[in-house]
Order: structure tokens, then C-alpha cells, then sequence
């Protein structure tokens, strides 16, 4: 009852030469501000428009707008406390927006919230409550980037940060003190005057540091492209990608400007955690950088100065970066323009890429083999050949049909389908998906693939695919929509997880750490599929790193055909991860994933564990083939 | 002067095995038309080659002798032999396929109105030549209906150079008119590149170890196979990130790609990353004690057992097949 | 330098071919076709010849309207522009007729330089490059990994036998075939081929040339070979199965 006598204090009214004075602070702090941040929406607003950009669906931005920035989700999920002590200071500051309104409406004697009326008293008593919180949580920032200091906030410490999170800490403690001072006090009127110069000093510097993502992030959560990772198309005879500031879009510039430096992004990179030169963060900010210096209308390079091409080479498209970052900037379109645009102007020279482009010009695989090897695997295997008539077209790809490995993927999966009677076939002619292209920025060489094999499945009349490959079944659903329509594909684990009540049922004690593969996983959203298979087949273990924050195995984004990494290797650090959680086997889901385990592990000899795709774990609880069931 | 010409080939004072191959393609063809087979030396100072293919020749041997002949060139070899060929006009001329004959025969029938039938793998009634099309996918057979001579190279190994009787061919001496500055071409002297750099992306052979081997320790056993093989040493991936063998020596995807002659995969299991990087040899030999490795879907001969009794054998086999 | 390339274009290297109704050359429909490999290495080459010391390349290729998607892709590549033998008599001409067309196509362009590659991947003769050189009476030089422009004319790497190699110098203007793999290939690009667009690609026929077809050598049959490649494992205890192995190397492979 004593809390709910005290109310704020407001200052005595302030003289007209008062008045006149802190009008003129406001005028200087707006203007300053303005100066900035006029600055940043002109270079924001003269970028290109995105050609495929559409505000529908509206309900799913209203609705990323509310979970990600209204409700702080995302910040809280993937680090609770920061993330916390973050969103107490968000939500300090909305609750501050009419505090503060009132606050300066006060200083020209029109407050319209009387801290002695109902409604004044609740609200500001409200507000009190999100000021202590929002006090607590910026001294716990503070503490994090001063004392804690994680290695993803950078080696140099930031003092502007520091002398804002004063500034909060400083409007929050005036404004709590405002409660203990008498009205019309002297006291109050030094608190008010303290409030408003930390207020009107907190202003201009917003458009000029990081935090300007407070005023840009809403904008940019509820603008992204929508949809993870999303490619945009090229648009137009004059468009390659990401070559100039000229093909800066304005979503690109609007993340460049809305980055807020946390790091999140480096902290999952699995480039930036092995030593490799990219780490995403400083793509974003490079990006930036060059808009402040050259501008949206430049011919300057957009590699070179700011950003380094050796560093958007080394991105394994994993998405990590994309999933973490609180203020919706789409990393892996934008590494994936920077490619495009070095790629489709044949900047880029790799003897490995370059390799890779011409297998894929001249042939059927990213391998390089002889399509007749295929065909020759799908002989001994006797898989039927897709006649319109099956249910399924099973596609191989380049793994399943050319990898040993792969194969035995394949062919443990058929044994799955023909247990449960489920007719499929395979196209007696398949070309590469036209992932590791898409992904290195190859825009002829992705097309032509993608056409072809867009024609060849309208002539086999395919209706359903399902793949063992996560990078197959990704690239034929969403990025084919560019050149056709693709046929409803699934990945193998989703198909596996519906039939698993028809299949024997197994007693067994092994533990099976599953790793998620990046593409089937932050990609398509699938992690529950396939734990069910493996929860089947042993007992499930769960790694360090698992669900959205897989980490992955270093060969998506075409990495996997390009030479030998520097620093050390993704897949040996995600190989001794999954081998530290002591299971006696891997279940992995892809079949890049793994080869590329199965690589790190064969150093490590006996005392490796085994690696088995779902589809193996599967299959081996099955009574053997009956001879001729194909398979 | 009808009948079936035989052009020999010499390096360096000899006559290589090839040459004799096409002796013996150019006899067996005389012999089914019932034509005399008849032989040519090109170059300068030929006289010993001479007699030594008159040893093994029946019919006539022909030195066409010119200073000018003294090192290859193509001008020279054409101009020399059109005048040969104009004087009297062959039935059938056969050569090896060599690198050499590549260089300068079509031209050579071209300037006599022919087309060569070149890199010929088996001779047939008619005569109908038979030649690889398609990188060998397909087998074509050609005729030479027109008239004037027909040109033939025949490919390396495709016919068995075995020893004729002697017939105490009589050899002579032909000379072309030749002048120095109707060849255009000045050639250096062949040389090999050093050996310094390993390019196992150039070798013909190559001996390839993976993890069967265990240990450092045990290399040098499949070291002595290259080593009796004449091949290069290279290695799979684990050996080459445990720093057993250097780097440069890795094939795969990470690696080098290479297109040997031959390749020996000695305890390589078959991943994709190797598979890649080997993909284009001509010959695959894998020695593996898992009879279910996958490299053994590539291979052409496979050995199923343990590398440490298999490659100690096969070492000493190739040296005394060697010797 | 003016530098002509001439480039054939193949059946794609992982088509399946089939052998047509007349059993004289494969079906062509249905055919996925490609440039001839050696021939992107002699483009490869002209295109860095060009950028080191300037000048034109200039692409020439036989056959029927589908030779179009190759010549565009040169011309992608950074060839300057294209002549387009029109002709869809290829397969009764022989190598000397086909080189005769070339010749006729290349003679009024007076090329200091003629390209192409060492052979094609489909007929395989060699022989198009070296008799073009007699043809046009240039001079010539074969097989080579590489190729350079020096104040009297060329220095040029040839591919011997046996790991060997030789330097030839030779006077411009020449004809030289080029090996595969003496250079890296450039890839493709969005950009190349859209400027390819505007790019000339004259047409020509054999009768504007005056080169009827003709053939003194015919294919007349085409066939499956008997053996199909598949492993043969060699049996025995180490010792024999050595011992067979190299008689295999010896006499089926011949590498000893």
C-alpha cells in the first residue's frame, strides 16, 4: 500500500526560456539523427527493388513479426539469457514509448499522463516494473560484453556499446528515481533534465552505431524474403548476381544497415569455427561498409576491398547464420549473389570449381563418372525403371547413383519400399539436381540441369519423388520453381517415419547419435522423421549440437567438390563431436553427410564408430530380399 | 613397284616393337592379297636398322636416305615419301600408329589424294580395316574403294610381331630430292620433364596405397612394386592427412585426377572421393582382402587377399617378367 | 594474330549411342551432343593466345543446324564470331572431304593462325588438323600441350611417346592440333553466353564453297564390340595370382 502512495515526480513547469532551450536540444538531437539515418534510407531506397519481392503472404509476416520481434523468440530460444536480459530491454524501450512521450510533453507543460490519475499511476507503475527489468538486463549485457567477453563479440571491445548501455542504464535508474523525489522537488527536476539529455544524446547515436537496428530490424524481420534461404531470380538480361553496388537490392541493403554486430551468425559458422576467412558477420558488415563508401549506384566490385571472394567461397550453405540471426538478414542468398555474381561473369577461377562446371556442362553428374556406371548399379540392383505406372519415381542422384556408399543407401532403401509394397521406379535418365551449382552461383549450368530434368520427369509423367538426398530433394522443390513446376518430392525419412508402424518391430540397446543434416533439418524443417526411425532401430543419443543447431558436415554449398579446406576440417570437428557422445553408431540422413563422416572416421580406424543412414538402420531389421522382389 | 609398303619407324638407332607389329600387319595383308610385303626405312645413315629388317623382311627394303632426314620433321617425312610412293604407286601402305606417323602420314595421303585409315586393330577379308569409334563404344570396318594406294596405321599391340622366315630381302637406296627450305618446321631435341615435382596427373602408371597398409612402416613394400612397375607412387586420403606420404601424392576429389595406363589401387576400399579422382585410368588392378570393396566395381583385375603376401609376389613377378 | 579455330561437334561423352537401321553410323535422334573435347582445349588455347597478345578468334564448324548450340557456346567462351559450314552430308564425306570444306571456308579469312583439336571423340581419325596444314600449305605441328607467340613465329610443346616431349619452332602462318589437357578449360558463363547473342555467325553451304561430298575410305559397318568391360578376379593362392596378373599386364594391357 506504501509502494502505492509514491508516484512520479514531475518538475516544476519550466520557464518559456526553458521551454525555448530544450526545444532547441530536440531540433539538434532530431536533426542529428536525421542526418545519419536520412543518409542510410536515401542508400537503402536508391538500391534496386527486388523484382520478386511481394507482401504476401501477409499473415506470415504479421505473424514472424510478432514471434520474432513483439515476443523476441528467436533471441530468447537460441540464447536464454542474453536473449532475456535482450528482450527486457525491448521491452522496457516499447514500454517506454509513451513514457517518454509524455515524458518530453511534460517539458512543454502538455504531459497528457498524470502520474497521479488511475490510469498515469497503472502505466507508470507498469512501466516501472519493465524499467527494472530492462536496468537489470542492460548491467547484465554489460557484464557479458565487458567482463564475460564471448569470443563471437569480437577481439576488440566496443566502447560505444558500453556508453549505451550507460545511457539506458542511466534513463532507467532516473526514471525509477523519479518515484522517491518529491513533485516539483528540485530533485525532480534534475532527474527530468538527466532523463532527457541521456534521452536526446541516445538519439543521434543510433542511425550511427549498430543500434540502429532499432529502428531497422522490425522493418527487416517483417520484409525477408520469406522462406529459409531463399534464392532470389536473376532478373533480366543484365543481372548476374551480386556484382556491383548496382545489383544491391533493397532487401540486401536493408540487412546490410539493420546488422547489430552479436555475432550469433559467427558463433554457428562452421567456416568461421574451423579457421576459415569467412566468417558471416563480416560479409554483412562489409556490405555495409561499401554502401557507406561507395553507394548503391557503384561500379566498384562488390569483392575485393570490403569483402573477400576466398571467404564467400568457403560457405557450406548450412544456413546456421540465417537461423540465429535476431534481426532477419538472409546470409546465404547474399553469399550465394556474391558467387553468382564472380560465377556467371567467370571472375571466379577454382580448379576444382571449374572442374566441377565442366562435369556438369559435358555430363549427368557432379561426380564426373560415366552415366553408364548408373546405369549399370541400377541393373545389379535391379531396380525397376519408373513407367508411369509406380506410385513413386525414386531419384538416385549423384550420391545414390554413383557413390558406393550412396548406393547402399539406395538399395537398403528399395528393400524398405519393397517390403511394404510400394511400387516406385528410377529414371532410366537423370542429371544432377543442380545443387552444388546453385549454390556456387552457376546460373547456365543450374538451368540447363534443371530443364533438362524438369522435361524428362513431365515425359515420365512423375507425380511423386521421393530422394535420399536432402540437397536433391531441396533443389527440385523450391529451386526448380524458377524454370518449371517440380513434382511433390519427399525425403526419405518422412516417407520412412509414416510406414514404420508397417515394419517388424526391433528390440535393441544401441545407441544411435542422429545427425541432422543441415538441408533436411533448418531446410525443410524435418527433425522429428527421423529420429523416429532411428528411436526404432536403437536408442537414440543426442549430440551437443543438435536440431537447428546442427553443425554441419562441410560439404553442402558445392564445398564438397572443391579442393582441400584450409584451417581444419568442418567434417573431422562435427565427426569427433558426434563420436564423443560415445554411440556405437552415427545415423545420418544424408547421404553427403555421410561420405563425408565416413571420410574423417576412416583415420580413426577400428575405433570408429559405424555410420548408417536411416534407411540402413532401417533395412537390416527386414528378413532378407526374396530373390526377384527387385532389390 | 605394287605390293603392300611397310614404313618402319626408328628412335634413336632402333626399331621400335610397333614397327614390327606393322611388319607383321603389312605381311599378313600381302599374304591374303597374294602381294609381296615390302619394307621402308626413313632417315639418314640407316644402313645396320637396314639390314636388320632385311633379316626379318621378305620382300624388298627401301632406305629413303637424305641428310635432311636426319630428324623428323613432317615436311620432311611427307615430301620425301610422296616422292617415293609418286615413283611407282603402292597397293597398300602400312604404318604403325605412332605419334610420329599421326604428325605427318595424313598429310601425306592427303597430298596423294588419299585418306589414311589410321590406328587399325584388325585387318579382314576384303580388305575391311577395322577401327575403334566412340572412345571404343563401337568397332567400325572401312574400305578403300577408289583407286591409288590405300593408307593404313596399325594401333600398337594389335598385332603379334612374330618373327617371319627370312627371305634375304635385298635392300636399296632411294633419294629425294630435298631442299632446306622446304622444311619449315625446326624441331628441338625431345627431352622428358624433370622429375623434380611429382605430376601424377601425366603418369602412365601409377601405384596407389590406401589404409590396408597400417602403417608407415609398410610402404615401402608397395614402394618396391612402383619401383619394378616403373609407376608413381600415390596414395588415398587417410595416408596422406596421417603426413605419410606427402600431399601432391593424394588422388581424389580433394587431390589430384589422374589417367594412367595403369592404376594399382593396393588397400583403397573405394570411397567417391577416390573413385573421382581415378575414374579416368584405362586399367584398374585392385588388391583388397574384402572381396565386397567397392573399388573392386571399377576394377579390371581384382586380387582378393591380404596386400602383405599379394604385392611381395607381384613385385618379384614383374621383375622376372622384366628381365 | 587472326585465329581460326575449328571445332566438331560430338555425341555428348555419357550418351547412350545406338547403332541406326543401317547399321552405318549411330542414331542421331535423341542424341545429346557436345564440343569436341580436344577442340575446347585448342579454343582454350586460341582464347589465351588472344588475350596475351590480342587480335580475333574466330570459330568454323561443319554440320547441320544443331552445330549452332556449339557454336554458341564458343562464342560464349570469348570466340569473336563463327562460321557455320551448313551441311548435313558429314557422314558421306571422308576426313580429306571434310578438310576440304574447312579449307575453302578458312582460305579467304587469311588467318595467321589455324587451331583444332588433336581428334574427335566420336570418328576419331586425327587427321582433320594435318591435312588442312596440306591443304592450305601452311606448315604444321601436332599434338601440343602448348603454345606460344614468339617475334619470329611460334614455340610450340609437343606430346611424344612415352613421357617425352619436344620444343618446335615454327614459322606463322600454321595449322597446330591440340592435345586435351595442356591448359585448364574455362568454364561457361550467364554473361558469355547472353553477349553471345549479338555475336555474327556467318552461314555458309559446301556448294558456296564448291566441295561436293566425296570419300576414297567408307565406314561401312558399325558394331558392338564383343567384350564388355567387367572385373575378372584372378584366382590363386598370391604367387598365382600375381603371376596371372602379369601376364595380363603383359600382353591384354601392355604397360611391361
Amino acid at each position: 500500500m506504501i509502494l502505492l502512495s509514491v508516484t512520479l515526480a514531475e518538475p516544476q513547469h519550466f520557464s518559456l526560456w526553458e521551454k525555448l532551450l530544450l526545444a532547441a536540444l530536440v531540433i539538434a538531437s532530431a536533426s542529428l539523427f536525421w542526418r545519419r539515418f536520412g543518409t542510410v534510407l536515401d542508400k537503402i531506397l536508391q538500391s534496386k527493388k527486388d523484382a520478386d519481392f511481394s507482401l504476401s503472404p501477409l499473415g506470415r509476416r504479421v505473424w514472424d513479426f510478432v514471434w520474432e520481434v513483439i515476443c523476441q523468440a528467436k533471441v530468447i530460444r537460441q540464447r536464454p539469457l542474453p536473449g532475456l536480459a535482450h528482450a527486457f530491454v525491448f521491452w522496457g524501450f516499447c514500454a517506454f514509448v509513451l513514457v517518454t512521450l509524455n515524458h518530453f510533453a511534460t517539458g512543454f507543460g502538455i504531459g497528457f499522463l498524470n502520474p497521479g490519475g488511475a490510469i498515469g499511476r497503472c502505466y507508470f507503475y507498469l512501466a516501472a516494473a519493465f524499467a527494472l527489468a530492462c536496468a537489470v538486463g542492460i548491467l547484465g549485457l554489460f557484464v557479458r560484453r565487458f567482463f564475460v567477453r564471448p569470443r563471437w563479440l569480437g577481439q576488440k571491445l566496443s566502447y560505444e556499446s558500453g556508453f549505451i548501455a550507460l545511457l539506458i542504464f542511466v534513463l532507467m535508474v532516473t526514471y525509477l528515481a523519479s518515484f522517491s523525489v518529491a513533485d516539483k522537488s528540485p530533485a525532480a527536476g534534475a532527474l527530468w533534465w538527466i532523463h532527457t539529455l541521456a534521452l536526446l544524446i541516445f538519439l543521434p547515436i543510433i542511425p550511427h552505431t549498430k543500434h540502429l537496428h532499432l529502428v531497422l530490424s522490425p522493418a527487416t524481420v517483417f520484409l525477408s524474403r520469406g522462406g529459409f534461404s531463399r534464392i532470389p531470380p536473376l532478373a533480366g538480361d543484365e543481372d548476374f548476381g551480386l556484382v556491383t553496388g548496382k545489383d544491391l537490392t533493397r532487401l540486401v541493403s536493408l540487412q546490410a544497415y539493420s546488422c547489430v554486430e552479436c555475432g550469433r551468425c559467427t558463433e554457428h559458422c562452421p567456416a568461421a569455427n574451423t579457421g576459415k576467412l569467412l566468417n558471416p558477420k563480416e560479409i554483412i558488415l562489409g556490405l555495409r561498409n561499401y554502401l557507406n563508401e561507395y553507394g548503391p549506384a557503384s561500379d566498384q566490385p562488390l569483392l575485393g576491398k570490403y569483402i573477400a571472394q576466398e571467404a564467400v567461397f568457403q560457405c557450406t550453405s548450412c544456413g546456421a547464420c540465417e537461423f540465429q540471426c535476431p534481426v532477419g538478414i538472409e546470409h546465404v542468398p547474399i553469399i550465394v549473389g556474391l558467387r553468382r555474381g564472380a560465377v556467371n561473369t567467370g571472375a571466379w577461377e577454382d580448379d576444382h570449381g571449374g572442374k566441377l562446371f565442366l562435369a556438369l556442362e559435358r555430363g549427368s553428374n557432379a561426380l564426373g563418372m560415366s552415366a553408364a556406371e548408373r546405369d549399370k548399379f541400377i541393373q545389379k540392383q535391379e531396380l525397376p525403371i519408373f513407367d508411369g505406372t509406380q506410385e513413386y519415381c525414386l531419384w538416385l542422384g549423384c550420391m545414390g547413383g554413383y557413390d558406393p556408399k550412396g548406393r547402399e543407401i539406395v538399395a537398403d532403401f528399395a528393400r524398405v519400399m519393397n517390403y511394404l509394397g510400394t511400387t516406385y521406379g528410377v529414371l532410366r535418365k537423370e542429371k544432377c539436381t543442380g545443387d552444388p551449382v546453385r549454390r556456387l552461383g552457376n546460373d547456365l549450368v543450374f538451368q540447363q540441369l534443371a530443364e533438362a530434368n524438369l522435361e524428362a520427369l513431365a515425359q515420365n509423367k512423375v507425380k511423386k519423388i521421393v530422394s535420399i538426398c536432402p540437397h536433391c530433394v531441396r533443389t527440385i522443390q523450391e529451386d526448380w520453381k524458377e524454370y518449371g513446376t517440380p513434382p511433390e518430392v519427399e525425403h526419405h525419412s518422412e516417407f520412412l517415419a509414416r510406414h514404420l508402424s508397417q515394419l517388424p518391430p526391433v528390440q535393441s540397446e544401441e545407441k544411435i547419435v542422429y545427425h541432422d543434416p543441415c538441408y533436411l533439418g533448418r531446410y525443410r524443417n524435418v527433425y522429428e522423421e527421423p529420429r523416429k526411425t532411428v528411436e526404432r532401430a536403437g536408442e537414440l543419443v543426442e549430440a551437443p549440437r543438435s536440431h537447428e543447431r546442427s553443425f554441419c558436415c562441410g560439404a553442402g554449398g558445392g564445398l564438397a567438390f572443391l579442393g582441400e579446406e584450409t584451417g581444419e576440417r568442418v567434417s573431422h570437428v562435427r565427426a569427433e563431436e558426434l563420436a564423443g557422445t560415445g554411440a556405437a553408431t552415427v545415423g545420418t540422413a544424408c547421404p553427403f553427410c555421410n561420405s563425408m563422416f565416413r571420410d574423417a572416421f576412416s583415420e580413426k580406424g577400428d575405433g570408429a564408430p559405424q555410420l548408417l543412414d536411416i534407411a540402413q538402420l532401417t533395412a537390416r531389421s527386414l528378413p532378407p530380399a526374396e530373390s526377384g522382389s527387385g532389390g | 613397284m605394287t605390293g603392300v609398303w611397310i614404313v618402319l619407324e626408328q628412335r634413336e638407332g632402333s626399331i621400335g616393337r610397333i614397327s614390327w607389329e606393322a611388319l607383321a600387319a603389312g605381311q599378313q595383308l600381302a599374304a591374303q592379297l597374294n602381294l609381296t610385303a615390302n619394307a621402308v626405312l626413313i632417315g639418314s645413315q640407316t644402313e645396320s636398322l637396314a639390314a636388320e629388317v632385311a633379316a626379318r623382311a621378305s620382300g624388298k627394303v627401301v632406305r629413303v636416305e637424305h641428310p635432311l632426314l636426319a630428324a623428323y620433321t613432317a615436311d620432311g617425312f611427307s615430301l620425301a615419301l610422296e616422292q617415293f610412293f609418286r615413283a611407282d604407286a603402292p597397293d597398300y601402305v602400312v604404318f604403325p600408329h605412332t605419334y610420329q606417323v599421326r604428325d605427318y602420314a595424313p598429310a601425306l595421303a592427303a597430298r596423294l589424294g588419299q585418306v589414311l585409315i589410321g590406328d587399325v586393330t584388325g585387318i579382314g577379308e576384303g580388305p575391311v580395316f577395322t577401327r575403334q569409334l566412340l572412345q571404343g563404344r563401337l568397332n567400325g570396318s572401312y574400305r578403300h574403294p577408289g583407286s591409288g594406294p590405300c593408307f593404313i596405321s596399325v594401333q600398337s599391340g594389335a598385332f603379334r610381331a612374330e618373327p617371319v622366315a627370312p627371305d634375304a630381302a635385298e635392300v636399296s637406296v632411294f633419294t629425294p630430292v630435298l631442299d632446306a627450305a622446304q622444311i619449315r618446321t625446326k624441331p628441338g631435341t625431345p627431352f622428358r620433364d624433370s622429375a623434380q615435382t611429382v605430376d601424377l596427373g601425366s603418369a602412365s602408371l601409377i601405384v596407389s596405397v590406401g589404409r590396408g597398409i597400417k602403417d608407415a612402416e609398410n610402404l615401402p613394400l608397395v614402394q618396391d612394386l612402383a619401383t619394378a612397375l616403373g609407376a608413381e607412387l600415390a596414395a588415398s586420403r587417410p595416408i596422406c592427412d596421417n603426413g605419410w606420404l606427402p600431399m601432391e601424392r593424394q588422388v581424389g576429389s580433394s587431390g589430384q585426377t589422374v589417367s594412367p595406363k595403369l592404376y594399382v589401387a593396393v588397400g583403397i576400399s573405394g570411397a567417391i572421393q577416390h573413385l573421382v579422382g581415378m575414374k579416368g585410368s584405362q586399367c584398374v588392378v585392385a588388391i583388397n582382402k574384402d572381396p565386397d570393396a567397392p573399388i573392386f566395381e571399377v576394377a579390371d583385375y581384382g586380387i582378393v587377399g591380404d596386400l602383405f603376401d599379394v604385392v611381395p609376389a607381384l613385385t618379384e613377378a614383374v621383375k622376372a617378367a622384366k628381365q | 594474330m587472326k585465329i581460326i579455330v575449328a571445332i566438331k561437334q560430338v555425341p555428348e561423352r555419357d550418351a547412350q549411342v545406338r547403332i541406326n537401321a543401317a547399321g552405318k553410323w549411330i542414331e542421331e535422334t535423341d542424341l545429346q551432343w557436345a564440343m569436341n573435347e580436344s577442340d575446347a582445349y585448342a579454343l582454350e588455347e586460341a582464347l589465351q593466345l588472344k588475350e596475351k597478345g590480342g587480335g580475333e578468334v574466330v570459330v568454323v564448324s561443319a554440320g547441320p543446324e544443331r552445330v549452332g548450340s556449339t557454336i554458341r557456346e564458343a562464342l560464349a567462351k570469348g570466340a569473336d564470331r563463327a562460321i557455320h559450314i551448313d551441311c548435313d552430308d558429314l557422314a558421306q564425306r571422308d576426313a580429306l572431304s571434310v578438310a576440304r570444306l574447312l579449307a575453302e571456308a578458312i582460305k579467304p579469312e587469311s588467318p595467321d593462325l589455324v587451331l583444332t583439336g588433336l581428334q574427335s571423340d566420336d570418328l576419331g581419325y586425327g587427321q582433320t588438323g594435318v591435312i588442312l596444314a596440306a591443304l592450305l600449305e601452311l606448315p604444321h605441328a601436332s599434338l601440343l600441350l602448348h603454345v606460344e607467340q614468339t617475334s619470329t613465329g611460334l614455340h610450340v610443346k609437343r606430346e611424344l611417346e612415352e613421357g617425352w616431349f619436344q620444343n618446335i619452332e615454327l614459322p606463322t602462318p600454321a595449322v597446330l592440333t591440340i592435345q586435351s589437357g595442356g591448359s585448364k578449360l574455362r568454364y561457361a558463363t550467364l554473361m558469355g553466353i547472353k553477349r553471345a547473342k549479338t555475336k555474327e555467325v556467318r552461314r555458309v553451304t559446301p556448294a558456296e564453297l564448291g566441295v561436293p561430298p566425296s570419300a576414297v575410305v567408307v565406314l561401312d559397318r558399325i558394331a558392338q564390340p564383343q567384350k564388355q568391360k567387367s572385373t575378372q578376379i584372378l584366382p590363386g593362392s598370391p604367387k598365382e595370382a600375381a603371376a596371372a596378373l602379369v601376364e595380363k599386364l603383359k600382353f591384354e594391357v601392355r604397360v611391361l
